[in-house]
């Protein structure tokens, strides 16, 4: 069995949620984005970013617009649309209840004699 | 120092070296090639070159000149490559093609079904040559197809029952798509790898052996065939050492199974394919890892068969070869196109026959080239034993080892270093190894010329000596000239212009420039002398090599018995010397030269007149056979065994005509005895009337009457001598009626 290949997919999985709660604070711009993660130390690359990025846009959950820059070529600046907000919140929940119960059933591992948790809403 | 070029980057004008260049060029491209599919390719693109952009600017703004070839590498590594990229697995999808959906589909399918039932036997309909039979012999018996079509073609060829064999079953079985039950190791032939058709490292790939090993299974024993025969006719060894009919047509079947497997094997093509060539699993991860090797191998795969490419040409270093090889290449990859775009296999088979016939061209006219050079290295190392016969002097000794290793050896020794390395698959490190190669070799043409030419020298004067030998004159009137046998080995008579040159033993030369002349006595008496000649590097070493000649005969009663040869001791050189027995035979004389004589000396021939200098001239005197000296030269003399022969040749009237020379000569001869007797008979009878003068007289006509009478029948009728003799006795008898 790899194991990278299943952290490759655990990963995955909350990349898309990781971007857009970060875009939903405030307007960003990619590399902008990269940086945060790296200091949260979940580490991408710009490579996996910026099709991410195109994909999103297309879908409509956000928009950017492009400022200039005295310092080199003129940047992306991302914000979230309604329906990205909307589509946030669907993930949000889902993230929650996805890490109830993996807390749930590693604790129970640990520790199989206690009773489980109702998850916190 | 590197060249810095300008590029217009996203709208900025950004100075960056050449290959930090080439670097950026590349990854860019793989990009676009990762994200074909995508749809917003072109967005995606630009958004990640912007960011270079950027990262420039700020290198730029850091202080330095321009773009480094660091630089574009740290920003690669930080970007990623596009194997790295995570996205969606519907991604991954679209990018590696629609065999991994199926391949995803088929293996759920296989793993549902768990072990698949045995089934029955079908012709393959998706995976099929001609029609699928053995395709379907191998799902039904979960072998690799492949294999079965090796065994059927073996077959085939061997038996050539296959075929019938083959049509029954595509005519018995009912065909079916049927799903590629196994995953194991299949035989394929490796399109990345290959000299001609990828067939010895397909073979490598299945048996995991490295790559040159089947390259020099199929190469060996066409190779050792061609120096075992090089060595035979070189060394006359009868001795075989690898009997010609295990090697000979075992070259040849390496041809026919080399083409057999390349027809049958099918190319590895996908990346699956590829996979599987290797026995690796195929899944997302190891295509993935595939396709990261080939975009990786892609450029160095370029840059090595450039590479290869003008080293080949350069080690040859003809433009002959160079011209072969390439229109080889232009045609083979032009070929191989219209095959390709036909895509009908026949089109496929001719390109790739073409490539290899024009390969192996290129090759026989490398390797004829070397074969001839190898014979000659082979030629000059056979001379060796007589080389200090030769040469003279340091510098000559020199210049021959100089010429034989550079001139010679190295051409042989640069072209087994490229057979290896192109069977190994080392890629060609030095370049100026073609050219070490090549000056070292015009010196060695350069040492040929001057040692011609100085050897040439050492022949330029030439001296003779004539000695003159002391005989007992033989009592028969007849002189046989003989050659005794000799222990001496004779070298053969390859060395051509030279004269036939014996054995050599430890310090001394023999040789057997002798040739016999025969020549008119001015006496009456038997003469033999002998005149040596030789040539040097002037008139005074020219004489001191004649007087080096030890030349001598013995005479047995009757019998002169020649040396068979001279010898040269160690010290002296071999200058052309050659000796030339003279015997002078008075007329009347006779002379016999034996038959071994002709055998063991170069030439003799007779010669009237004056000694010339034709020592080339070549008369067809036979040996064996009696002659005898006249005035006008030598004639042979008549045998007794020959008179019975009736036949009308040549050779009969020859004879005739000499029977009738000698009988008259003889019957002269009786005639003056008769003279004799009849003056003395005149003296006696003092008193004869006129008429017996007249009667005399006339018996004298009558007597010679006769003569020519007596003559004529006898060629007329070629009678013997006794008929003669008897009418001769009529005539003497009617003669001495006439006489009492």
């Amino acid at each position: 069995m790899d194991i990278q290949n299943t952290q490759s997919q655990m990963r995955k999985g909350v990349l898309e949620f990781c971007i857009l709660s970060i875009i939903r604070q405030g307007e960003v711009y990619p590399s902008d984005i990269v940086d945060r993660m790296k200091t949260a130390n979940l580490h991408i690359l710009e490579g996996t970013l910026y099709p991410l990025l195109t994909r999103l846009k297309n879908a409509g959950l956000l928009t950017y617009r492009w400022v200039e820059s005295n310092s080199g070529p003129p940047r992306k600046y991302f914000v979230m649309t309604d329906k990205g907000l909307e589509f946030y919140g669907e993930l949000e929940r889902t993230w929650q209840e996805l890490a109830d119960a993996v807390h749930t059933l590693t604790q129970s591992a640990i520790d199989p004699t206690s009773e489980p948790n109702p998850s916190q809403p | 120092m590197k060249k810095v070029i300008n590029i217009n980057f996203q709208g900025r004008v950004i100075p960056i070296e050449e290959s930090a260049y080439d670097m950026l060029k590349q990854y860019v491209e793989s990009l676009r090639k990762f994200f074909a599919n995508e749809e917003g390719r072109d967005e995606i693109i630009n958004d990640i070159e912007g960011r270079i952009a950027e990262l420039f600017g700020d290198s730029l703004k850091k202080g330095s000149t321009c773009i480094t070839d660091e630089d574009v590498d740290g920003i690669i590594k930080s970007m990623g490559r596009p194997e790295d990229f995570e996205g969606d697995e519907s991604k991954v999808q679209t990018q590696l093609g629609e065999e991994t959906k199926q391949q995803q589909q088929s293996r759920t399918f296989y793993e549902g079904a768990g072990e698949a039932p045995r089934g029955r036997l079908y012709r393959d309909e998706s995976d099929k040559m001609l029609g699928g039979v053995c395709s379907g012999l191998a799902n039904y018996l979960r072998v690799d197809p492949t294999i079965v079509r090796l065994v059927f073609a073996l077959i085939t060829f061997g038996a050539g029952t296959g075929i019938l064999l083959y049509i029954l079953l595509w005519i018995i079985l009912p065909s079916k798509r049927l799903e590629n039950a196994t995953s194991t190791k299949r035989l394929y032939r490796n399109p990345d790898e290959k000299v001609i058709a990828g067939v010895a490292s397909g073979l490598a790939a299945y048996f995991d052996i490295a790559v040159w090993v089947p390259r020099l299974i199929f190469v060996l024993p066409l190779v050792v065939g061609i120096f075992t025969s090089i060595f035979r006719h070189a060394f006359w060894f009868d001795y075989n050492p690898f009997p010609g009919i295990v090697f000979g047509s075992f070259g040849g079947t390496l041809f026919i199974t080399y083409a057999i497997l390349w027809a049958v094997i099918p190319e590895a093509k996908s990346a699956s394919d590829k996979l599987e060539m290797r026995g690796e699993k195929v899944d997302l991860n190891t295509i993935k890892n595939t396709i990261q090797e080939d975009l990786e191998g892609f450029k160095s795969r370029a840059e090595k068969w450039g590479g290869e490419v003008k080293e080949r040409a350069q080690q040859f270093g003809q433009e002959f070869g160079q011209t072969i090889s390439q229109k080889g290449q232009q045609f083979s990859s032009e070929a191989a196109k219209i095959g390709r775009r036909g895509g009908s296999r026949l089109g496929n088979a001719i390109a790739i026959i073409f490539k290899a016939f024009f390969l192996f061209l290129a090759g026989i006219l490398a390797f004829a080239l070397l074969v001839t050079l190898l014979a000659f290295l082979v030629a000059g190392i056979g001379v060796f034993p007589l080389k200090d016969f030769f040469l003279e002097g340091v510098t000559q000794n020199f210049l021959a080892w100089a010429t034989l290793l550079l001139f010679l050896g190295v051409p042989v020794v640069a072209f087994i270093i490229w057979i290896v390395r192109r069977i190994m698959g080392v890629k060609s490190g030095n370049k100026f190894l073609g050219f070490t190669f090549a000056g070292l070799w015009f010196i060695g043409l350069f040492c040929g010329i001057m040692l011609a030419v100085s050897i040439a020298r050492n022949f330029d004067a030439s001296a003779r000596d004539k000695q003159e030998y002391s005989i007992v004159q033989p009592g028969t009137g007849k002189l046989i000239i003989n050659v005794p046998d000799s222990k001496v080995k004779v070298i053969g008579g390859w060395l051509g212009k030279i004269d036939g040159v014996m054995s050599v033993s430890d310090d001394s030369l023999f040789l057997n420039n002798v040739r016999l002349r025969i020549l008119k006595s001015k006496d009456s008496v038997y003469h033999i002398s002998a005149t040596k000649y030789s040539s040097g590097k002037d008139a005074g070493s020219a004489m001191e090599n004649v007087r080096g000649i030890n030349y001598g005969i013995n005479q047995e009663d009757s019998t002169i018995w020649l040396d068979r040869g001279f010898s040269l001791h160690s010290g002296t050189k071999f200058r052309n010397q050659r000796v030339e027995v003279t015997v002078q035979v008075p007329v009347g004389k006779r002379i016999m030269i034996d038959r071994r004589v002709a055998n063991r000396l170069s030439w003799f021939h007779v010669n009237d007149g004056d000694w010339g200098d034709d020592w080339n001239d070549y008369q067809n005197w036979d040996s064996n056979v009696e002659y005898i000296m006249r005035a006008g030269g030598l004639e042979r003399v008549h045998k007794e065994e020959d008179a019975r022969d009736n036949n009308n040749n040549d050779d009969d009237e020859n004879n005739a005509v000499e029977q009738y020379k000698k009988s008259k000569e003889e019957l002269k001869k009786e005639y003056d005895k008769k003279q004799k007797e009849a003056e003395e008979l005149k003296k006696e009878l003092d008193k004869p009337v006129d008429t017996t003068r007249y009667h005399y007289q006339k018996a004298t006509t009558y007597e010679e009457a006769p003569q020519p009478n007596a003559v004529m029948p006898a060629v007329h009728a070629e009678k013997k001598e006794e008929k003669m003799d008897i009418t001769f006795d009529n005539a003497r008898l009617v003669m001495m009626q006439m006489v009492l």
